[in-house]
């Protein structure tokens, strides 16, 4: 069976060329068609989705645009659902990771999107979200009202299932007409997610589509970087450097690159009775989507002093990656993922051999934990459950040994007593994380989160705002003036 | 054993004409046990592997140090402020050198040339030589300044010349020693880094010369671009060797050698690429799974390790960063092997080190 890719409002299936991909993962296999659009079709799309915004999604309430993207998430958090069985089905075999990772994933993040949690979304970037619908008055005098974009386009990259939806609901939120182009690694979730729409609310399924096409070489590439007037892309930095070089300078560029994350333990959650659990939950944050997520920890700074020493915090760590092993089995690995864990395993013996490192774990393992005695600043590890443990004097070495880093900073998972983590968080934020989360929660982000500490909902819109005395002026030409 | 009697012993192992499995195992095992002995990280790094003379009875489980260690550690059995000399990597991919110590350059020159007879001589006592490369005065730190010189001064003939000094290529001096070659029925070998080919390659072709040169003249080409001219396919290269100098494909011999080992490997010839490499029988090349280090049956691609027993003052045992499969002669050298991005949003190594180089 082939899997067909997209939500293409406006253009018929068979008028299209399909590229068949096949995946393969746990025994399984699957073939999934993307569409390759020519020139004229993109640019059909475009004008159709434009047109349909303006026309439709630009005059509803927000509460309808809320009340249906509750009714599809409530249906793919359906396990009953054909869709979320599909995607239980499908996602795996795509991404590679195990099912029950990819359940346990998906239901989690989709519980960000319930209606509740969307009005957090309007809350967190709106005193007055009324201002989607209508002008609302301001407290300094006159009024606001807020557009979202004609166009707006999101570049996804990565194999995170289901991703995606973040910015494509953010989008909606603010009424905007969206065009989502599809990640290679994940190229699944957007196009249900926006026919489940369509079907649920065929108007507003006309306003959105989702599409593909081969970053760089497609025809047409240009038709769709030319008409978004707003383009949030994800990515490494070389592809949105290209990506940005090809946008009008007038198009709003949203970037999110790639990013590091890790983890800070103080010596108060160190005693034997916190310590394992504290493992556990680091242990989880690395298993979860194989340290790919920007939130990912690859390091973790312990602090020295506390009763279990870094080095006995590391087994501890060891032992529970052992232990999610057997239940969250890794995937399989490409050549390329596997020379990089060697790579890395083999830089970290060369400091063993020096005496410097300790490194937990067989090459066979599914895993590898390194411990280091001395302090050393933020770097990527081998990624797919490999994991630097750093011991640290005091907390308040960390911030200095991830600042040389700035641009790569995002989410920090703290351990520690109140006072000191608003202390450590500020010591954070003043060097670029953004982020701070407790372990075990790394990779969940609160609905409503401020991504890459910018705002998820306010950077897509402009404000027409009507100045006081503009109101004031109007009076004087009312059909009641005196 | 002393550094003198393993010397002495590798000295006769490399006189045999051939050697047996047997006798191969007979002799590394004898070198591990120097190099556990006298080589304190690697010790370390054998005892974090649970690995000891002890407990392995097989070469092939010898524990195989990652290359990149000759960057960061001093691998050496005796002193290494009174090595003989000490021959180190370009440093071209990441601005560190890695290192190889030599405390006597008897057994590295004993394997270079009894190797080399063999494989690039094949019968010639002499052959007249151009070398493009500097010489080892120039670059006292380079193996392969070293190995060409070697070459030179024991295999080459007295009109042999090289012709890339400090002030660059004698492009003059080269194309008239070919002129020569050409008229004469004397062979004539040209030897040198793949890249220093290139621009004489480039000037060739920009006038429109070409030489064949006379029956039984060789090209010997070693070690790839490395960012040193413009990168050219194994068939590019190869025709365009064969198209200038007028010499076979099957007669341009690829040299596979790096600082970090004391023997050579070569193929016969480029008719076909990739060629299949082979080295003399005290060095034996494995590949791996780069995760768990197992062998991978013939035909599998996967990582090389080389185990080359000449290699007795640093570590025998180098797992490279060379991708390969194994062939019924030999091996197939399939490129480097390279780390991946990230498959998330995860910045991974390769992403972050460009950032810091900045």
């Amino acid at each position: 069976m082939i899997e067909h890719a997209g939500h293409l409002p406006g253009l018929p299936r068979e008028a299209l060329r399909w590229r068949e991909v096949s995946h393969r993962a746990w025994g399984e296999s699957a073939t999934i068609a993307l569409p390759e659009l020519d020139e004229a079709q993109a640019a059909a799309l475009c004008a159709h989705v434009r047109d349909n915004a303006r026309a439709r999604l630009k005059r509803m309430e927000t509460a309808r645009i809320i009340t249906a993207i509750d009714a599809a998430i409530a249906r793919l958090l359906d396990r009953a659902h054909p869709l979320r069985q599909k995607a239980e089905h499908l996602l795996p075999i795509v991404t590679g990771y195990d099912r029950e990772t990819v359940r346990l994933g998906l239901t989690g993040y989709l519980k960000t999107f319930r209606k509740p949690q969307l009005l957090r979304f309007l809350a967190e970037d709106f005193a007055n979200p009324g201002m989607l619908d209508g002008f609302q008055p301001t407290p300094k005098g006159g009024y606001l009202r807020v557009h979202g974009p004609e166009l707006l386009l999101h570049v996804w990259a990565g194999n995170v299932p289901a991703l995606s939806l973040w910015s494509l609901i953010c989008g909606l939120l603010v009424k905007a007409g969206s065009i989502g182009k599809l990640a290679s690694a994940e190229p699944l979730t957007a196009g249900w997610f926006a026919s489940l729409l369509a079907e649920i609310d065929p108007e507003i399924g006309e306003c959105l589509a989702i599409t593909w096409w081969k970053g760089g070489e497609a025809a047409a590439e240009p038709v769709f970087l030319r008409a978004a007037d707003t383009v949030m892309a994800y990515g490494g930095n070389e592809t949105l450097t290209t990506l940005r070089a090809k946008l009008p300078i007038t198009t709003r560029f949203l970037p999110h690159g790639h990013k590091i994350g890790f983890g800070v333990i103080a010596r108060e959650a160190l005693d034997s009775r916190k310590a394992p659990a504290l493992a556990r939950l680091a242990a989880h944050d690395v298993t979860r989507y194989e340290q790919q997520g920007c939130y990912s920890p690859q390091m973790l700074f312990v602090e020295s002093g506390g009763r279990v020493s870094p080095a006995e915090f590391a087994r501890h760590v060891a032992q529970e990656l052992a232990a999610l092993a057997s239940r969250y089995p890794r995937r399989a690995l490409s050549q390329g993922e596997a020379a990089s864990i060697a790579s890395w395993r083999g830089a970290q013996e060369t400091r063993a051999m020096d005496g410097a490192a300790e490194l937990l774990g067989d090459p066979s393992d599914p895993w590898s934990v390194v411990h280091v005695a001395a302090p050393e600043a933020l770097s990527p590890t081998g990624l797919n459950r490999t994991l630097k443990l750093v011991a640290v004097e005091s907390l308040d070495d960390v911030p200095a040994l991830v600042a040389p880093y700035r641009s790569f900073l995002q989410t920090a998972g703290i351990a520690a007593a109140p006072e000191r983590l608003f202390r450590l968080s500020g010591q954070l934020g003043e060097v670029g994380v953004s982020r701070i989360a407790p372990l075990g929660r790394m990779t969940a982000p609160e609905a409503g989160w401020h991504h890459d500490g910018r705002f998820s909902l306010l950077d897509l819109v402009t404000f027409t705002e009507i100045e006081q005395s503009a109101e004031t002026a109007a009076e004087g030409f009312a059909p009641y003036v005196d | 054993m002393t550094q003198a009697e393993i010397i002495a012993a590798l000295l006769a192992f490399i006189a045999l004409p051939d050697v047996s499995e047997a006798e191969f195992e007979a002799m590394a095992l004898k070198v591990f046990a120097y190099q556990f002995r006298n080589n304190a990280p690697y010790k370390r790094f054998c005892l974090q592997r649970g690995r000891t003379p002890l407990s392995v009875r097989r070469w092939r489980d010898i524990p195989a140090v990652p290359i990149t260690a000759f960057k960061d550690l001093t691998l050496s059995c005796s002193p290494p402020e009174a090595a003989e000399r000490v021959f180190m990597t370009s440093g071209t991919t990441q601005g560190i050198r890695g290192r190889s110590y030599h405390p006597t350059l008897d057994v590295w020159r004993r394997s270079m040339l009894v190797n080399f007879r063999a494989r690039f001589m094949q019968g010639r006592e002499r052959i007249r030589m151009g070398i493009l490369f500097p010489d080892e005065a120039e670059l006292p730190n380079s193996s392969l300044a070293t190995y060409l010189s070697l070459a030179k001064h024991e295999c080459a003939t007295p009109d042999s010349q090289t012709f890339i000094n400090a002030a660059g290529l004698d492009l003059g001096g080269l194309l008239s020693a070919l002129e020569q070659a050409e008229k004469s029925s004397e062979p004539y070998a040209l030897l040198g880094a793949s890249y220093s080919f290139v621009p004489v390659l480039d000037a060739l072709a920009a006038s429109g010369r070409r030489f064949a040169l006379p029956e039984g003249s060789r090209i010997l080409d070693t070690g790839g671009f490395k960012g040193q001219s413009r990168e050219l396919g194994p068939d590019e290269f190869y025709d365009g060797l064969s198209a200038a100098f007028g010499v076979p494909r099957s007669s341009c011999i690829n040299m596979y050698g790096m600082t970090e080992l004391s023997s050579q490997l070569y193929d016969d010839g480029n008719a076909a690429c990739p060629s299949v490499k082979s080295g003399p029988h005290w060095i034996r090349s494995r590949v791996v799974d780069p995760l768990t280090g197992t062998d991978l049956p013939e035909g599998q691609r996967g990582v090389i390790v080389h185990h080359d027993l000449a290699h007795f003052n640093c570590v025998a045992a180098i797992l490279t960063e060379d991708a390969g499969e194994i062939v019924p002669s030999g091996f197939k050298l399939l490129g480097r092997v390279d780390g991946e991005a990230s498959k998330g949003c995860s910045v991974a190594v390769a992403e972050f080190l460009a950032a810091a180089r900045g």
